[in-house]
């Protein structure tokens, strides 16, 4: 009687720990907080990109942190002579001849390839055969600059 | 009996045996089945969907091995696993692939190094979406919203500009301006200077001050002071209230105006009222006032002045600023008295606010002393203003320097429903300050959502994150710059440090003055002085004349000349036609320097025209600027052309004979 009473109780506890280990292991394996919706918080979270408009009052495409990052130097260095539209208008446009280049022009943008936009910026108008008066930017920019201004530069194609 | 009990044991064996097999087979069932979730894991489909996807692009990207990944930081104490599913950070070949396989733009920090989170908020160590993101209970960092990403550079970048944070540097900047530090104890953020009330009884009238503490904007649209949303009764007392201070601090005298303003016949009026108004363009005073909007933005509208403050006052104010407002960027003008009563005599009759309510009838409260003081503490008015006699209310309004961790328990939404996040709370209660309670004290500022936005960028920085110190990139060192003698004296009385700098010192509205003498020739500063034309014709800060004496330049020229010159920036430049001439071809034909300068009256106007420019500069100044002008002048936007020791040369020996 004693012994069987020590097995029922041993064989008690094996089953407790088996039947908790399913039920820990199948527990485990249902997805978790599918039910606790936390509070206050919601998936349509504010992504609203107001800030691209800090740097130019154009309504823009959604950019990419590089062209915004280039949008930033583009307003300050170059916006003065190929207008904040990239249309070649800029206040000191006027000024010179032959005219800043327009970058909403799509057919002559498409012909550039990238490596020749940053050629440009680093090296200025005359590393390309152009007008020298586009000055080069490649020893007051670093690469990375460079690279985001020749991305940014290509969001006005198209443009009105 | 016992044969009883041995059969009933019998029984109960075999039946344990049974519970015990089908126990062990369930445990076995568990132990084969456990590992299989594994292969349901929500990671898995989209490693499984990343290798798919590059199959089918037309570079060649390297697959992903099935597992978990992950970046341990382990000076900033993080494990991100964010990278078991954004699988193609690092692949430039993916810049343009959908979420989450696109790759990282190109920043200044190495994911390796920094990990995500650091940046991002969220979650680093889970491996499910929901977790990662951190919008699940108890979780108090979720992931930034795109729109406040810069506040985590914050976190490490207290330098006074942060490069490629364009968003935080404004939010900082409206900080400073809006004097949050006025009442918010903030690190980092120092009171700014704010008009004194002192003696305002004797200065303003009363009908001006009722609508102003109703809505300043409406008499200055630029103004710094915000819009405490006060009742009538409100408003009226404190008018009350304030303007029982009649006296100025150090007991300043207002002497009344001269007896010939008043007794002045209509021509001598007409005769002094223009001069006043020569005087008043002269002096420049729309390149720092406004006038109805227009003009300069460092000092207040003057465009309904004359329905403000009364004429001995403005008679006075303009004859010493400082002696009624220490610290204020008015400069002295060196006017006689006769040019002060007809710029007094122009001004009261030009700049009146028409459009200005009609005193109402109003009796004064006889408790309105207390109960003025009692709105002056509530509103904390001497946060940012002082008045004598009347103690500060100390850092009444919730500190801010840790803001950025403040938990969403601890914030109370009261009766609004926006999304219950910490920079949704700080962006409305910046554009909005009641949105949450009515019984806030905060005043209105009139932000728009891009700058409270900002706002919010700046101060979700501040958080009680303690980040190794080699991470942390400090402001760099103020200088104390305090000029002292006649000098000292008059860059004080001219205010001169409101718009230039020196020596690290002052507001950069205008030149760096640190290296003028290396800069400018004598004879042109002294001329400057006499007549301040502009050199850029588009700005809209000018130097305004002063009118200062020979003895006074003579002061300050020697000064710069002793202190404000390097002679490391010295440097011979040949003096022959032959340098000119090359270096003639050059400014025009190599380096296009005639697309920003003006020479004979042709070319660009970014820079500053050309045409006496060997009457301006030094040689030495032209020669290390065409050499490196980010050098002399971090902001400029003139390119550094790179040019060889003979090219540069040969420009400046150019530029020196256009006299």
């Amino acid at each position: 009687m004693r012994t069987v009473h020590r097995i029922a109780g041993y064989m008690n506890r094996t089953t407790i720990i088996a039947l908790t280990w399913t039920v820990v292991l199948i527990g485990c394996s249902g997805k978790r907080g599918e039910n606790d919706k936390p509070v206050g918080t919601n998936d349509t979270a504010k992504t609203g990109d107001s800030t691209q408009q800090l740097a130019s009052s154009r309504p823009l495409r959604e950019l990419s942190y590089e062209e915004r990052q280039g949008a930033f130097l583009y307003e300050k260095y170059c916006a003065i002579c190929h207008g904040h539209e990239g249309r070649g208008d800029g206040f000191n446009a006027f000024n010179l001849d032959p005219r800043p280049r327009d970058f909403a022009d799509s057919a002559y943008m498409k012909a550039l390839s990238d490596e020749q936009i940053v050629q440009t910026i680093s090296g200025g108008g005359r590393s390309v055969n152009k007008s020298p008066l586009m000055p080069a930017y490649g020893w007051t920019f670093n690469k990375r600059q460079i690279h985001d201004l020749s991305l940014y530069v290509r969001t006005f194609e198209g443009g009105e | 009996m016992e044969l009883d009990m041995a059969l009933e044991g019998d029984l109960l064996m075999k039946n344990l045996r049974i519970v015990f097999a089908s126990v062990a087979v369930l445990f076995l069932v568990v132990l084969a089945v456990s590992p299989m979730k594994d292969y349901f894991r929500e990671w898995r489909g989209y490693q499984a969907a990343y290798n798919k996807y590059i199959e089918g692009l037309p570079q060649r990207v390297k697959p992903a091995e099935p597992g978990i990944r992950q970046i341990w930081v382990r000076k900033l104490d993080r494990v991100d696993r964010c990278v078991t599913c954004h699988l193609g950070l690092k692949e430039p070949a993916l810049s343009n692939a959908p979420e989450p396989y696109r790759a990282h733009p190109q920043i200044y920090h190495d994911i390796e190094e920094f990990g995500c989170t650091v940046c991002h908020e969220g979650q680093g160590a889970a491996t499910e979406y929901k977790e990662s993101i951190g919008k699940v209970k108890y979780w108090d960092k979720p992931i930034l919203p795109r729109a406040y990403m810069e506040a985590s550079c914050a976190k490490c970048h207290k330098e006074a500009e942060v490069p490629q944070a364009p968003i935080l540097n404004l939010g900082r900047e409206l900080i400073r301006e809006s004097n949050c530090a006025g009442c918010h104890k903030m690190e980092g953020f120092e009171k700014e200077w704010v008009p004194s009330l002192d003696g305002i009884g004797s200065k303003v009238n009363r009908a001006w001050l009722v609508n102003w503490l109703k809505n300043p904007s409406a008499y200055s649209a630029k103004t710094d002071m915000p819009n405490f949303l006060l009742s009538d009764d409100e408003a009226n007392t404190l008018a009350d209230f304030l303007l029982s201070f009649k006296q100025f601090a150090g007991e300043v005298p207002l002497d009344s105006l001269p007896g010939r303003f008043t007794t002045a016949s209509d021509a001598q009026k007409t005769r002094l009222t223009d001069l006043g108004s020569t005087r008043f363009r002269e002096a420049r005073c729309i390149s720092c006032h406004p006038i109805n909007g227009k003009g300069g933005y460092v000092a207040t509208d003057l465009g309904k002045v004359a329905s403000k403050v009364s004429a001995p006052w403005l008679f006075n104010y303009l004859r010493n600023p400082k002696q009624f407002q220490p610290g204020v960027m008015m400069p002295r003008y060196r006017f006689s008295d006769e040019e002060l009563l007809g710029v007094v005599a122009y001004m009261k009759g030009e700049f009146v606010d028409y459009d200005m309510e009609a005193p109402q009838e109003h009796s004064i409260d006889p408790g309105f002393y207390e109960k003025g003081l009692a709105l002056f503490r509530k509103y904390n008015c001497g946060g940012c203003h002082s008045l004598g006699g009347v103690n500060r209310a100390e850092e009444m309004a919730p500190e801010l320097t840790t803001i950025g961790s403040k938990k969403l328990y601890e914030i109370d939404f009261g009766k609004s429903d926006i999304e219950q996040t910490l920079p949704l709370y700080l962006t409305t209660k910046l554009m909005n300050p009641r949105a949450f309670s009515e019984s806030m004290k905060m005043p209105k500022f009139g932000f728009s959502q891009k700058e409270a936005e900002a706002i919010a960028v700046a101060l979700l920085g501040n958080t009680s994150e303690k980040l190794p110190d080699e991470f942390i990139v400090r402001p760099a060192p103020t200088h104390a710059f305090s000029p002292q003698g006649d000098f000292g004296r008059l860059v004080n009385d001219l205010s001169c440090l409101g718009c230039h700098i020196m020596n690290g010192r002052g507001r950069l509205v205008a030149t760096d003055l640190s290296l003028e003498a290396s800069q400018a020739q004598r004879k042109w500063i002294e001329g400057y002085f006499k007549v301040p034309y502009s050199l850029r014709p588009t700005l809209t800060e000018r130097m305004p004349n002063l009118f200062v004496g020979e003895k006074e330049i003579k002061t300050i020229v020697d000064y710069m000349e002793t202190s404000f010159i390097a002679d490391s920036l010295d440097h011979p430049v040949p003096e022959n036609p032959a340098a000119a001439a090359a270096g003639r071809v050059l400014f025009f034909e190599r380096y296009g320097c005639q697309s920003c300068h003006q020479v004979n009256s042709k070319g660009g106007y970014v820079g500053p025209p050309l045409d006496k420019v060997g009457a301006r500069l030094n040689a030495g100044w032209v020669f290390h600027w065409l050499k490196n002008p980010q050098a002399l002048k971090p902001s400029t936007i003139e390119p550094n052309n790179n040019l060889s020791n003979a090219d540069a040369e040969a420009i400046t020996a150019y530029l020196m004979t256009l006299k």
